[in-house]
């Protein structure tokens, strides 16, 4: 992990948009972020998911991919590292609800991965205060690797 | 290929491996995705509520569930030569230290479209008290 992660989200918080700040339809600030083997092993060893298309180069070379290529459910890791500490997804106390994501192309190691990502709604239910967001990541040539929506329900 | 999407039925039980949630394994998802939130490692602050909700303690991610749920996935769809591509998911109840979660999926139906063959899946993650804490819906393309 690089010495510029923040792991503190106490730090920023009062930097972040409250619920009722956020607009639905605008953007969130997103910044590129370069994906290293090293960050998908992690990840994959987090969750005990040691397929060889991560850990075997050899295996992945004679795959249908041609070499080793990160687990779809990577874009949990890109989430955080495409935006920056003011996001708002960093706030103490946000509890996801679901999400829902659809896979294009897998992303690999050694590519420069970009985020498009807005509010796309909010409400209140049963006194919560909802916002949902919608995401699509890029890889370097500008294709979809995966999109998705969330639901998460906001601190009060 | 094709003899393996004929010989898929709805109703096929796709079984998942179980994990053993702890405070370190919180902690190592802590560090593969940056997610800090204090949800996950502050006992001070999960001590008090949140609106109408108290978890009583510190709580895995969902995101978690979602992992595990598509290591389920895509370790049956590599073997096929498949290809998973969507999963939605709903959280149900927190998971916390010292639970066991196992994901498990059913086929619920096949689909013949213009260019392409796909399986939808029912998709169910219990704890070890049986206890359904997420559900879900999975599609699943074979080219």
């Amino acid at each position: 992990m690089g010495p510029a992660v923040e792991t503190d989200f106490w730090k920023d918080a009062a930097r972040r948009k409250i619920w009722d700040e956020i607009v639905p339809g605008e953007k969130r600030k997103t910044i590129p972020y370069h994906l290293t083997l090293e960050a998908i092993q992690r990840y994959c060893r987090a969750v005990d998911d040691l397929h060889p298309l991560y850990f075997d180069a050899d295996y992945a070379r004679r795959s249908v991919h041609g070499g080793l290529i990160a687990p779809p459910a990577i874009h949990i890791l890109l989430m955080f590292a495409c935006t920056p500490a003011d996001d708002w997804m960093r706030s103490p106390g946000t509890v996801n609800a679901g999400q829902s994501w659809s896979y294009n192309l897998p992303a690999r190691p050694g590519d420069t991965i970009t985020l498009e990502a807005r509010a796309l709604d909010k409400f209140i239910r049963k006194e919560r205060l909802f916002v949902v967001h919608d995401n699509v990541f890029f890889n370097q040539h500008g294709a979809v690797i995966c999109s998705g929506r969330g639901w998460t329900i906001r601190p009060m | 290929m094709t003899g393996i999407f004929d010989a898929l039925a709805a109703g096929d039980v796709i079984d998942g491996a179980a994990f053993a949630v702890s405070r370190e394994t919180i902690r190592d998802f802590c560090d593969a995705s940056l997610d800090y939130n204090p949800l996950h490692l502050d006992d001070a602050y999960m001590a008090g509520s949140f609106g109408k909700t108290n978890f009583g303690g510190v709580i895995m991610h969902g995101m978690t569930n979602f992992a595990l749920i598509t290591r389920m996935l895509t370790d049956w769809a590599y073997a096929k030569g498949a290809v998973h591509r969507r999963l939605e998911t709903r959280w149900l109840k927190p998971a916390r230290p010292g639970d066991t979660l196992r994901p498990q999926g059913r086929l619920k139906a096949k689909q013949v479209t213009s260019r392409s063959r796909w399986v939808t899946i029912d998709i169910e993650m219990r704890n070890q008290r049986d206890e359904i804490v997420a559900t879900g819906e999975a599609m699943v393309e074979f080219p």
